[in-house]
């Protein structure tokens, strides 16, 4: 490439460092929140470098003695709710793993077919699996109500975990269709020119060739039903709630317990930084479900 | 050798699972839709009841519905074009292999895994009126007063929502623009510097045709994402002040659930979805994005 001064190379990196600190600020602020005593949060000027850290805000929602003194414990939030976050997370964790569980095996076998087999409508079938991706989540959260009331699916475990597993199944298809197609035919034929039927071909060459491919798969819907809003919002009431949706229940009329729901948010949001740190290699071709390769 | 319907060797068992998945979630629920916005709920009564094409002729003389589709089009058009021009000006800053950038690149993905529910509150407390950091830097650089609180002023409100919806997505534009730049192939470019051309005119004429299919995907996905967009405007604004942020979504969302408007929450939603399926494929086709 062109050959570059020092000093526009480090003017470079200064405004590159400048712009990305400035995105990343946010979080950090959220996470001094998350450390801060109810009052200083309300200060102004706000208080951005210096403030007492302190864990009570963690204490409080999960219930426990980190062994820095426990002050009084408070039963119910300015809402109503209640204190208790642990389910809430239990809630996250079951719904997210499960479902992750179901669109990525739907979608290996699918997308395998997709990429191997001429059929008629192919096309087609790949666009519809597509277009899928386009409904607005309130064209369907809406009839899905009506239709879960029907069947006493509303406040299920079932009905939260089928509804985010259809919600990836596009991304989980195309997604892993990319990573199918990037292995060569051959393998296959040489396999069947040696008797070896379709299944077992795909059960012990390729599937295992494909694993780097559905583990950032995996990841990828993992973290799209952790962080979901909308359908857990309607489809659920008082039996479970994931962590987005009970964070919003902290803000109320009479005042929203900050410090609490910063609290919570950096603890539901640790284990998501650490999943997609894992598949950096992967995330490009995540997000554009498979059709820009890294 | 003659194989079964239901053989290895067909797709169809292959497929079966997603299929069944697609139709009693997608098509069950469409069709559940289009009886539905044929219909109203009476709350004397206690039951839907047949009202024909009212909900749609409701639909075309409202009003509500109508502003609402122009902040949700206003709130599409200026999102999508700061994340497209800032997105692509932050991924050429970062196409480069100073120490460090590795690092940078890293850092801008975690925005992505934020629940946008919970970054929208983050914003709110960003932009508190009484202890919001954001609000104090504007006041201090003499750009806002503090009786003129963002979110809850009208002229206003919409552009703190954007602000939360630029943050958390532009690092999108980032990452996809960067893989796109990083795969372009050198020969242009070492063409283009033996021509002397000045990097405003190889950025024109070489990078961003090379880049077309990189950014028709990017726009394609984020642009459905925020036609769409729901969280940000529940939590940090509910519609208001007024009906100043009411998008499309949250609009039929309401509805169907605070005013047990039934029908008529059921009808704009499928006026939402007929919209974005009918944008969506006509700049697939245009833009010949093939998956």
């Amino acid at each position: 490439m062109m050959v570059r001064s020092k000093s526009s190379r480090v003017l470079r990196s200064v405004v590159a460092w400048g712009t990305v600190l400035l995105f990343a600020f946010p979080l950090y602020y959220w996470l001094t929140v998350a450390f801060k005593d109810g009052k200083e949060i309300f200060n102004y000027p706000p208080q951005v470098w210096s403030f007492s850290p302190t864990v009570r805000n963690f204490e409080e929602i999960f219930g426990i003695s980190l062994g820095f003194g426990f002050g009084e414990q408070r039963e119910v939030l300015p809402g109503g709710g209640n204190w208790r976050m642990a389910p809430r997370l239990w809630d996250s964790i079951v719904i997210a793993v499960l479902s992750t569980g179901i669109a990525v095996s739907i979608a290996t076998l699918a997308s395998y077919a997709l990429s191997r087999m001429e059929f008629a409508g192919r096309h087609h079938f790949v666009s519809w699996v597509l277009s899928t991706r386009m409904m607005p989540p309130v064209a369907v959260a809406i009839p899905v109500f009506f239709i879960y009331k029907e069947l006493s699916l509303l406040d299920t475990y079932t009905g939260v975990i089928l509804i985010h597993a259809l919600m990836n199944l596009p991304l989980a298809v195309l997604l892993m269709k990319s990573f199918f197609d990037d292995i060569p035919h051959e393998i296959d034929e040489s396999g069947m020119i040696d008797g070896a039927s379709r299944f077992l071909i795909f059960r012990r060459i390729i599937l295992p060739m494909v694993k780097g491919g559905a583990a950032a798969t995996a990841v990828l819907c993992f973290i799209f039903s952790w962080t979901e809003f909308l359908f857990v919002l309607t489809l659920t009431q008082t039996g479970l709630k994931t962590v987005p949706v009970v964070s919003s229940t902290f803000v109320t009329s009479t005042g929203t317990a900050w410090g609490n729901m910063a609290a919570l948010g950096a603890a539901a949001m640790l284990p998501a930084f650490l999943f997609i740190l894992l598949v950096q290699k992967h995330l490009v071709r995540g997000l554009t479900l498979g059709s820009v390769k890294q | 050798m003659r194989v079964g319907v239901l053989s290895w060797d067909r797709p169809w068992i292959w497929l079966l699972p997603l299929t069944a998945m697609l139709v009693a979630f997608t098509i069950m629920p469409l069709l559940y839709n289009i009886w539905l916005s044929f219909h109203e709920y009476h709350t004397f009564s206690r039951e839907l009841r047949w009202v024909g094409g009212a909900n749609w002729a409701q639909l075309v003389a409202d009003a509500r519905m109508w502003e609402a589709l122009g902040i949700t089009l206003f709130y599409f058009a200026v999102t999508l074009t700061v994340q497209v021009i800032l997105g692509m000006a932050i991924a050429l800053l970062l196409d480069d292999d100073e120490i460090g950038f590795g690092f940078l690149r890293t850092l801008l993905t975690l925005t992505l895994v934020v629940p946008p529910a919970i970054a929208g509150m983050m914003f709110l407390l960003i932009e508190d009126p009484e202890f919001g950091v954001l609000t104090y830097v504007l006041e201090q650089l003499g750009l806002l007063d503090k009786t003129t609180p963002i979110l809850a002023t009208a002229s206003t409100a919409i552009w703190g929502v954007m602000l939360v919806d630029i943050w958390q997505w532009t690092p999108f534009m980032v990452l996809i623009f960067l893989a796109g730049l990083r795969s372009l192939p050198p020969e242009p470019y070492e063409a283009a510097m033996l021509d002397g051309a000045s990097a405003f005119t190889v950025f024109r004429r070489i990078t961003l045709p090379l880049m077309q299919k990189v950014i028709a995907v990017a726009v394609l996905i984020r642009g459905i994402d925020i036609f769409r967009m729901f969280d940000y405007v529940f939590v940090m604004t509910s519609g208001g002040p007024g009906t100043s942020t009411y998008t499309l979504s949250l609009y039929s969302w309401q509805q169907t659930f605070s005013f047990i408007k039934w029908g008529y929450g059921a009808t704009l939603s499928l006026f939402t979805l007929l919209i974005i399926l009918i944008v969506a494929n006509l700049f697939i086709w245009v833009a010949k994005v093939r998956w």
